[in-house]
């Protein structure tokens, strides 16, 4: 913790703060110095030791890094796939262009005392407000559809060791407009801890389509909470493909503020190795008539662990809710591990909620099947798979980037 | 082409096959004949390679050892059931699942693998001559498929293949009686010197429409009764009982 003021000294010394951001950053500070890196005693946190997890992968966590950013490679940029960009590398901003869009009507701001409107709803958020320098907020004016998806590139390279970082996006849509943003990392760091907070505000009658892709297998820890505000018929869509950090959780909390507006959260976890990934999700339907579904697909090899808790709020003023959550898993080793908790809470009487779980391993008789087909045990093995895996990756609308993400896990067609 | 000898074959250490002796030569159609829970089932699960089951005997097939061969090495050399119950396989494109297996079975004998184009052109000419309606390859494999699609698959499967050992497991169940002529056509388009089969059913009819050489009865894991195939005939008036 010594270390941890002596970086947070020096970040506040870095940056040009007003009294106000300075004294903002300082009350979550000590809150996260109150209550350090959650450990399982926290209800939320009961199946993701993330201190126990830090510890003992990261030795000497520093809070503050001064990398002179280095030159990006090109090569990770997506090729044939026209789109704007805001590169991260190594936690720093290094690159923002919008040039598919009407300048006018996508307004791009780095102001850090914007910072100020997160709220500190858990320690690591707090060390994220506490500690962020690279900030950056996308406007989508209103009756505006952005032409290209935005991808936000996650880069660490492999100087980068130890340190935790603390990455910010606010985006937000005004009336009647659209976004469709693709979150990629690309890891080539090792034994960091990646700390990203996002926060989505889509007012009424848009649509925000938000694809996570964590796909390079890779050392670091990370922790992604997405807050998402929806209003008066409104639509989040969601996808995380979840297979290539050591560790991950990815929380999101989603307000259905208004009627109409619907949520969408589908999401695959496929692990190896001693990989433990979770995804932790917190729907409130706070109006009538508002839509939630969830979809997550979990392939577990090895001794890999993966999670899912999935709560759905349904306020008493939230008639006629539709809320629905599933989740299925195919474990392939013995020593693999799923947990899942499903939570309904629910305030109103007219609704219709459900949650399903099932986990089992693959069905011998279908690979049987396959292989009095001439297919061998592998090929038959990753049919099955891939074959399970498809239904959530389905569940992605947008035809371009569901044949990326497609060939990103090799389903071929 | 397959000589099977004294085959034994024991799952959860219940003996279903208790010395099993057949032999079938290139060319013939073999029937096999037998009332519930006689092995009828074990028999085409263990030529085809299922794992679960304690096996032993003697099984020839084009010279080769059969049993020490692995469940795809037998699709390979030209082995193939027709299931009694097609598996349904969620997510798997029926075309691309056929297009995997035939290429499989051509890598394996060093043949030229077919691309896309020359795949489609041989699916809708096998499709055709089934009366098969093609947009159902498009589905997923056998899934939300009807019992005649399942079978009808099946035998596509088969015809595209193009085996030299088919087994088939009982494939006339489930079946009207359109559907049964359709599958027994395309079964007979087959037949030819080089090519086998093993015809597994519970009933005469289906003998109807495919002439076996020879029909064998099947009782508590042997073969009680070999003949013609106006045997069948004889079993179809009698009934088991009579063997037995």
């Amino acid at each position: 913790m010594d270390q941890l003021k002596i970086d947070f000294d020096k970040v506040i010394e870095g940056l040009k703060l007003s009294d106000e951001n300075i004294s903002f950053r300082k009350k979550n500070f000590n809150q996260f110095v109150e209550n350090g890196f959650p450990n399982k005693r926290v209800e939320d946190w009961k199946f993701s030791d993330l201190n126990q997890i830090i510890s003992s992968n990261i030795e000497n966590l520093h809070f503050h890094s001064n990398f002179a950013p280095s030159k990006i490679d090109e090569a990770i940029f997506i090729d044939k796939f026209a789109h704007n960009k805001i590169v991260y590398l190594n936690g720093t901003i290094s690159n923002v262009d919008f040039n598919h869009e009407d300048d006018t009507k996508v307004l791009v701001t780095r102001d850090l005392s914007k910072n100020e409107n997160f709220k500190e709803v858990n320690p690591l958020v707090s060390l994220n407000n506490a500690l962020t320098a690279s900030y950056i907020r996308v406007t989508v004016k209103e009756n505006y559809s952005s032409n290209k998806p935005l991808i936000i590139y996650n880069i660490t390279t492999k100087d980068l060791k130890s340190t935790a970082l603390n990455l910010k996006t606010d985006i937000v849509l005004e009336k009647n407009s659209s976004l469709k943003v693709i979150n990629l990392f690309d890891d080539n760091s090792e034994n960091n801890f990646i700390n990203i907070v996002q926060n989505f505000d889509i007012a009424q009658d848009s649509t925000l389509k938000n694809y996570k892709i964590d796909h390079k297998i890779n050392s670091n820890i990370k922790y992604c909470y997405n807050n998402i505000n929806l209003e008066k018929n409104s639509i989040s869509e969601n996808f995380i493909l979840s297979t290539g950090s050591k560790f991950i959780k990815n929380e999101i909390n989603c307000n259905l503020n208004d009627e109409y507006s619907s949520a969408f959260i589908n999401g695959i976890l496929n692990l190896t190795k001693s990989q433990h990934h979770e995804i932790k999700t917190n729907i409130n339907h706070l109006a009538e008539n508002t839509k939630s579904y969830q979809l997550i697909k979990s392939v577990l090899n090895d001794s890999a662990k993966g999670i899912y808790q999935g709560k759905i709020y349904v306020d008493s003023k939230a008639q006629k809710t539709n809320g629905y959550q599933l989740s299925k898993a195919l474990l392939l080793n013995e020593n693999t591990e799923f947990d899942g908790k499903p939570e309904l809470e629910i305030y109103a009487d007219d609704v219709k909620c459900s949650h399903g779980a099932t986990s089992g391993n693959l069905d011998e008789d279908a690979i049987f099947y396959l292989m009095s087909r001439g297919l061998s045990h592998q090929q038959s093995k990753e049919l099955l798979i891939n074959g399970f895996l498809l239904d959530a990756v389905e569940k992605i609308t947008d035809e371009e980037i569901k044949i990326l993400i497609k060939k990103m896990i090799g389903i071929t067609e | 082409m397959l000589q099977i000898k004294d085959l034994k074959a024991k799952i959860d250490n219940k003996e279903i096959l208790k010395g099993l002796n057949l032999e079938i030569k290139p060319g013939e159609v073999h029937a096999i004949m037998g009332p519930n829970g006689s092995g009828k089932s074990t028999l085409s699960n263990v030529l085809s390679g299922k794992k679960g089951y304690t096996v032993s005997g003697n099984v020839t097939y084009l010279n080769e050892n059969l049993l020490d061969l692995e469940i795809e090495e037998r699709a390979h050399k030209g082995i193939f059931l027709a299931f009694q119950y097609p598996l349904e396989i969620p997510g798997v494109n029926t075309n691309i699942f056929l297009k995997t297996s035939l290429n499989a079975i051509k890598k394996a004998k060093g043949e030229k693998e077919l691309d896309a184009i020359e795949f489609l052109k041989l699916v809708k000419q096998k499709a055709a001559e089934l009366k098969f309606d093609e947009k159902i390859l498009s589905r997923q494999l056998n899934v939300g498929f009807s019992g005649g699609e399942k079978k009808k698959n099946e035998i596509l499967q088969m015809s595209i293949l193009n085996p030299k050992l088919s087994i088939l497991d009982e494939t006339d169940s489930g079946l009207d009686i359109d559907a049964l002529k359709i599958v027994s056509e395309g079964v007979n388009a087959l037949r030819s010197k080089e090519s086998s089969f093993l015809i597994i059913t519970h009933y005469q009819r289906l003998l109807e429409y495919i002439k076996p050489d020879f029909v064998h009865v099947l009782i508590n894991g042997k073969i009680v009764k070999s003949g013609g195939s106006e045997l069948a005939l004889e079993l179809e008036s009698k009934g088991y009982e009579s063997l037995s």
